[in-house]
């Protein structure tokens, strides 16, 4: 493992009255910065994605937690002017290397977008299984395993498996978005990231995203942006704190267990935002 | 206002100045609806001014033309001349149905997948030679409908001799829907949500396959609607096929063959001497309405059908 990283644990765990004890990473970000057309958006951020744990990022409106979590999967490719600066590792490997896949990252990290956005022209099937058949992958005994184990993990089965054929536009609006979670686990990727996946939902619909997000990551590692503390301190294991700074750019403030972000923050700042102080 | 200042306790402040609100109100209220009605009167007057010419040719083209649709043989006969003994011997114009069908089938088969691809290409691509295509498109939209008669007569019909022929006809109907469709689709495919877009690339499909299998299915609709206001266009386009098509006597698909046209037969027999043949003109003319009415209706059907289903 890199000298960077380490020193950046050691100081946390020196910091903190219970030494951490931690898995093996899923991702690792060293030094990450985000620019659009030359304006940094977001600035070195440096922290550690621990396997089968929910991490989420926290913070005020436009201190890039968004913006951050799109550069896990290279969303931000396409967009003109956008340039990452900094490693993020996955699995030991950088990747935006030059010799890695794009489109095989997307496949090992999954997303799940702020509205629920199943493709609104394909079935409840096609949907589950899109992810699948945009690899090439046309067994129909394959996709058919697919569509149900990926519609079980998300809680979907049950309430869908009588009309699979049906367009996925007449479910419910948290039911599109479990349908997106089934949609991107059927690739079963290594970490799923969820951009603020419950801000459009009722609370009731929000619950069993919640609860899904608990299950799920037995299987696979979580990262999860929300505007909600409550939500953050509920469900994730581990929490990173932005801000944006003077520049407007944002910074990560600290990074660290959920239970110490919330309880016990090393940063002044850090207790202002979560005791609900401003942002 | 300025005499608030002399009051004496701020619950008269506040009496007075809630009595003077309600003053203004209610003048103001007055004035409005006085505008709004005045406005409303307008629209109206507007409307019918619009819709007179539009109901009294509706009424002029049933009254004339119904008769000559309704006579024996009017849609299954080929044309006849009148002659001094047989005045009134006009025949059919199966022909002219036939001919602005096959002309327009031909014109969609190679209009449709140019445009559409086309359309998505403006959409998809901020390349110069896309904003260059735009504006060609954009040009071609509002160019005179007889240029592409003009085009089609110097380039298929002479240079490459072809000669005239329906798909000469075709052609210069192409060329004429072609700028339509592509714009049509370029918005349809604006309008899909980049969200959608997004979920397709965060599932590890690569940008053509987004393209394919996600935005061009969710913009159907409007590229559809396109399409069909293009069919409806070409289809009554007179300019274009005028110097072409050759007005051919016979029923044929066949593409090198000589056709007629609907509009094209309106043309010939307006000038006509025998009034047997003017007056067909109207039934001529219900037919063509009638086309260009089944096709955009279908058109709203459809989308509205397909609107519903998502």
């Amino acid at each position: 493992m890199d000298q960077e990283f380490k020193t950046h644990v050691e100081t946390k765990v020196a910091a903190s009255t219970t030494p951490l004890v931690r898995g093996a990473s899923a991702m690792q970000l060293k030094n990450v910065s985000v620019a659009f057309h030359g304006r940094t958006a977001v600035r070195d951020c440096t922290f550690d994605i621990t396997k089968n744990r929910v991490t989420s990022l926290i913070g005020p409106s436009g201190s890039g937690k968004t913006t951050l979590l799109r550069a896990l999967n290279r969303l931000h490719d396409l967009t003109p002017g956008a340039k990452v600066a900094g490693q993020i590792m996955l699995e030991g490997t950088d990747i935006y290397r030059g010799d890695i896949t794009v489109t095989e990252l997307r496949t090992r990290v999954g997303m799940v977008f702020q509205r629920p956005n199943p493709f609104p022209t394909m079935s409840i099937y096609d949907n589950a299984v899109s992810g699948l058949r945009f690899n090439g992958v046309k067994k129909k005994a394959i996709l058919d395993e697919a569509a149900e184990s990926s519609l079980k993990s998300a809680a979907l089965w049950d309430s869908v498996h009588n009309r699979l054929k049906v367009a996925a536009s007449n479910l419910s609006g948290g039911e599109q978005q479990r349908l997106c979670i089934a949609r991107a686990l059927a690739l079963d990727p290594e970490v799923l990231l969820m951009d603020e996946p419950t801000s459009a939902l009722d609370p009731i619909a929000t619950l069993k995203i919640e609860d899904l997000m608990m299950t799920l990551k037995q299987r696979v590692t979580v990262v999860i942006v929300t505007h909600n503390m409550q939500q953050a301190a509920r469900i994730s294991d581990d929490c990173a704190f932005l801000l944006m700074g003077e520049d407007r750019a944002g910074e990560l403030i600290e990074f660290d267990t959920t239970e110490k972000i919330f309880n016990n923050p090393i940063d002044p700042r850090t207790l202002d935002y979560t005791l609900g102080r401003f942002g | 206002m300025s005499d608030i200042t002399e009051l004496d306790t701020p619950a008269e402040v506040g009496h007075q100045m809630r009595e003077e609100i309600r003053q203004i109100s209610v003048r103001v209220r007055a004035r409005r609806q006085l505008r709004s009605r005045i406005m409303v009167t307008l629209c109206a007057v507007a409307l019918a001014i619009t819709a007179v010419p539009l109901v009294l040719l509706m009424y002029q083209l049933f009254r004339r033309g119904l008769p000559v649709v309704l006579h024996a043989g009017f849609f299954t006969q080929l044309p006849q001349t009148p002659s001094l003994i047989a005045p009134n011997a006009t025949g059919g114009v199966s022909n002219a149905i036939l001919g602005s069908l096959v002309l327009t089938v031909y014109a969609a088969i190679m209009a449709i997948p140019v445009g559409v691809l086309a359309g998505v290409y403006l959409a998809e691509s901020d390349s110069k030679l896309a904003a260059v295509l735009r504006v060609v498109a954009q040009t071609m939209a509002g160019a005179p409908s007889i240029l592409m008669g003009l085009f089609a007569f110097a380039f298929v019909v002479r240079a490459l001799h072809v000669g005239f022929s329906a798909i000469a006809g075709s052609f210069a109907l192409a060329v004429l829907m072609l700028p339509v469709i592509v714009i049509s689709s370029e918005i349809a495919v604006r309008g899909v949500p980049s969200t959608l877009r997004e979920a397709g690339l965060a599932l590890g499909a690569k940008p053509h396959m987004v393209s394919l299998k996600i935005v061009l299915p969710a913009a159907v609709t409007g590229i559809v609607t396109g399409i069909i206001l293009a069919i409806s266009r070409a289809i009554g386009e007179t300019a274009p096929v005028l110097l072409v098509i050759g007005g051919g006597y016979i029923n044929s698909w066949k593409p090198l063959n000589p056709v007629s046209a609907l509009p094209l037969l309106i043309f010939e027999d307006a000038k006509s001497e025998w009034p047997s043949l003017r007056t067909e003109v109207w039934g001529i003319a219900l037919v063509l309405v009638a086309f260009v009415f089944v096709l955009s209706l279908s058109a709203r059907i459809w989308a509205s059908r397909k609107q519903q289903a998502r």
